[in-house]
């Protein structure tokens, strides 16, 4: 009744009546005026003993009851939770409430209950005007009662309608209870005939009917709470039925003599209550026999949610897929699996079992064509679900080897497949949709933990070798020379910066008397610790052998015997050494598959002295002495030697392009007046400002030698040599092995 | 994030690799794996293209020299072609051409393999 008259403003109201204080000092009030208004008509009506006019009866009297009821309806629905409680609690709710109503309805009927043997209900026959006064006051509290049964059954039945509700099952809820009230004033309206009241009701019982099937909350019921139910819908069903005959009979006429609309909204209350403990009873009654399986269903995924939680926890790859197969075995989804994962460490794509759990003792690979099932689901990205897997060509398992059902899912994990999960049952058709989904549901969560731990052992990893390298590069560092020597005429400046890794650059000066200093520039090719190493073992070589056989092709070869016996296959050393004679000044040098020196004398543009060497540790035989190609030079004041390694000729800039021996030799073209500490100074200047950032990419190693002062030169040749075109540089006297292509 | 790959062709019983980026300390491990599968496979005639190779560092280098000799034991030969100056070079410096047989050509390699050629030490080097 009070619904179609709130809907303008529903939603305000709705929020306004939430405040309790609000909802009783608003409505209370309103409700107890009306209600002693509508006692007062029924009085006046009694001492009159006429009924009031038509209009009297509907403009006032009908608008007062509709407003009077819809206010208690108010109240009544904002005292009620919305969730409502158990489906146990409303059916027990029900029933007592029902019952009581009943009981004091009857109390109230038995007062001053006309004498025995006169038949007359309290009312004129043809008028329905109350006789006495005790008819009166029965009437509005019987209809009080009634209403307030009504609204409770309504309110306490919202709670298991509206469970897990929507927004058209709110939708329908509310339709059906302005669809009842508006029935009942038509009712009260137009006084109808059979025919046509039976029309009237056709949509609130429709109405009621499709909310009376909204009980999927039976689900969620355990099989002792459904049989709980069970009695208390048929308790709730009775006791509602008690109340609506007794609503019908022998109160209907005082009901329908307060108002035929409330006494028909009242009536379609309990009848929707009466049809809801039926339908609720029947549902329970077809459930009863699949709880079982329900439950079970139920219980397998939660296990499989709270294994998944312990999935995310482990870290360890190997325990991890113990517990990947594991867990579909103890939720009872499988009887058996297994993890296949592509062997990394082998660098092989080919899957391997890394884990196997369950009924199937035998290694699986014996039982089937594991690559072949694995290819196909990787390339699938699907579950591949072999109902009958001895049938299946790729599977070689006899019957007694428990492998039913195979199903195989895919662990993906951004977007890529890690590894596939293999999954059986003894019987054929052993898994249902609802275990494809489980399973695959399972393997996602799987292939996300599998993720995590390969990313974590990759940053472990990473971790290792960075400490590592820090030790390389601090081994690598003890074995530069921490002084240069001061050497008369000779003039030494030498830098080495190692770069994030370890490349294994390595210098060092060694006088061997005071007419001698052998050198030596040289680049470990290999990877890490390895190369650091290596240096050191170069060093070894350097500072002992250096001493006995300063001549550098016989040094050079001798390092290569020590060195090839003992790097690895994939090493090797490029070396330039060479050994200054101070008396004779002159430079015999000789180069191992290093970058060329460039010889920077005062009146000639710079020279790449590309001279023919294997480098260190690549030839085991005589071709290293055969190619091996010393030169020496009479050594000119002011001749400069700049030694370098690759660092410096492979440093990029942003656009990737090399720095390059072009650059270098045109900057010792311009420079060529230069000293040593200025040229080794522009030239880690030039580089820096070519890349466009302070760190290098690999390490560098700039070592320049300069032969006494430079003398003073004419400036004309000076800017002669400055403007040469650079590409007149001329390549070395001594005949390179094969033009370069970058000079 | 690799910037490197190798891609496997077959021309009669030579395996032709062809490399394509840059070749260093990162990505030579590809390489390695690409090398161990052929000689997995007995094939033992392999010829590497690097006409798309971008840059090589010295231990891109080391891949080669880790397997030639098991490969001239069993008979066979890796030899190398199509070199893009810049990687030449790298090769040049370190004396890889008097070890290997580095050819301007595919059609070159695969002649000297018809021919069954290696490369021929120099005598005496230069004075």
């Amino acid at each position: 009744m009070a619904r179609h008259l709130t809907l303008p403003s529903w939603q305000q109201t709705e929020v306004l009546l939430q405040h309790r204080r609000t909802r009783w000092a608003l409505l209370l009030p309103f409700f107890g005026a009306g209600y002693i208004l509508t006692v007062i008509f029924h009085v006046l009506t009694w001492q009159s003993g006429k009924p009031a006019s038509p209009w009297v009866q509907v403009l006032y009297y009908d608008g007062l009851v509709l407003l009077t009821y819809s206010a208690l309806w108010l109240l009544l629905w904002g005292e009620t939770r919305q969730r409502g409680t158990t489906p146990v609690r409303t059916f027990w709710n029900l029933s007592i409430a029902a019952l009581l109503a009943q009981g004091a309805g009857l109390l109230l009927l038995q007062i001053g209950s006309p004498p025995e043997g006169t038949t007359t209900s309290g009312f004129a026959y043809e008028t329905g005007v109350p006789l006495t006064l005790v008819t009166v006051v029965q009437m509005n509290a019987l209809a009080l009662l009634g209403a307030l049964l009504a609204f409770w059954v309504l309110l306490q039945l919202r709670g298991l309608v509206l469970f897990k509700r929507t927004r058209q099952s709110e939708r329908y809820w509310r339709l059906m209870l302005g669809s009842m009230a508006l029935s009942a004033l038509l009712v009260d309206w137009l006084d109808p005939s059979e025919p046509v009241l039976v029309l009237l009701l056709v949509v609130p019982v429709g109405l009621m009917l499709r909310n009376a099937f909204r009980v999927s909350w039976i689900l969620y019921l355990t099989f002792r709470q459904k049989l709980l139910n069970l009695g208390l819908s048929i308790l709730a069903a009775g006791a509602l039925s008690a109340t609506l005959a007794f609503v019908s009979d022998q109160a209907h006429a005082y009901l329908w003599h307060y108002s035929a609309a409330l006494s028909t909204f009242i009536s379609l209350a309990l009848a929707f209550g009466i049809l809801y403990q039926a339908t609720t009873f029947l549902s329970l009654l077809f459930h009863l026999p699949t709880t079982g399986d329900f439950q079970r269903k139920v219980d397998e995924l939660a296990a499989l949610h709270a294994l998944m939680q312990l999935v995310r926890q482990v870290f360890d790859a190997e325990r991890l897929a113990e517990t990947i197969v594991r867990l579909p075995v103890e939720a009872g989804v499988a009887q058996s699996a297994w993890l296949a994962l592509p062997d990394l460490q082998r660098g092989s794509l080919r899957p391997q079992v890394v884990a196997q759990w369950g009924l199937i003792d035998t290694p699986v690979d014996t039982l089937l064509d594991l690559e072949a099932l694995y290819q196909e689901t990787v390339t699938r990205r699907q579950p591949l679900l072999l109902e009958q897997a001895l049938a299946d060509h790729r599977v070689r398992a006899r019957p007694d080897h428990s492998l039913g059902t195979l199903l195989a899912v895919p662990l993906l994990a951004r977007n890529e497949v890690l590894g596939v999960l293999f999954v059986a049952r003894e019987v054929a058709y052993g898994f249902e949709q609802d275990d494809v989904e489980a399973i695959t549901v399972f393997a996602a969560q799987a292939a996300l933990a599998l993720d995590n731990a390969q990313l974590l052992a990759e940053r472990l990893e990473k971790e290792r070798l960075a400490r590592e390298l820090a030790i390389a590069r601090e081994v690598q560092r003890r074995l530069l020379p921490q002084q240069i020597p001061r050497l008369p005429n000779l003039n030494v400046v030498a830098t080495s910066i190692p770069a994030q890794e370890v490349g294994g650059d390595y210098y060092d000066l060694l006088p061997l008397d005071d007419n001698y200093l052998a050198f030596i520039v040289a680049d470990v090719a290999g990877k890490g610790t390895s190369a650091a190493f290596y240096m050191a073992e170069l060093q070894g070589i350097f500072r002992s052998l250096s001493r006995l056989t300063p001549e550098p092709t016989q040094f050079l070869t001798h390092a290569n015997h020590a060195l090839a016996d003992t790097l690895e296959r994939t090493a090797f050393i490029s070396a330039v050494y060479g050994v200054f004679d101070f008396k004779a000044a002159t430079l015999t040098l000789a180069r191992a598959g290093h970058t060329p020196p460039v010889l920077l004398r005062p009146d000639q543009p710079p020279r790449l002295l590309r001279l023919q060497g294997l480098g260190l540790g690549l030839d085991r035989s005589g071709l290293f002495l055969q190619t091996l190609e010393p030169c020496t030079l009479t050594l000119m004041p002011g001749d400069r030697l700049i030694l370098y390694t690759d660092g410096l000729i492979e440093s990029r800039n942003s656009y990737g392009e090399p720095y390059g021996y072009e650059r270098l030799l045109q900057l010792l073209t311009v420079h060529a007046d230069q000293n040593a500490e200025a040229l080794h100074t522009l030239i880690l200047e030039a580089l820096q400002q070519f890349t466009g950032r302070p760190v290098y990419d690999d390490d560098l190693t700039l070592v320049i030698f300069q032969w006494q002062p430079i003398p003073a030169l004419p400036t004309e040749t000076n800017r002669q040599l400055a403007d040469k075109p650079l590409l007149s540089v001329e390549p070395s006297t001594l005949q390179p092995s094969r033009p370069s292509s970058d000079t | 994030m690799s910037n490197f790959s190798v891609a496997f062709r077959r021309n009669d019983n030579i395996q032709i690799l062809d490399l394509y980026g840059e070749l260093d300390a990162h990505t030579a491990p590809e390489l390695e794996a690409a090398l161990q599968q052929c000689l997995r496979e007995g094939r033992y005639q392999i010829l590497v293209n690097g006409r798309n190779l971008d840059y090589i560092s010295s231990a891109g280098l080391g891949v080669f020299m880790a397997y030639i000799e098991e490969i001239r034991e069993k008979g066979g030969d890796l030899k190398i072609a199509e070199l893009k100056p810049n990687v030449y070079n790298v090769f040049d410096l370190l004396g890889f051409p008097l070890l290997f047989d580095i050819v301007n050509t595919e059609a070159e390699a695969l002649e000297r393999f018809a021919r069954q050629e290696r490369p021929v030490p120099p005598t005496s080097p230069n004075p």
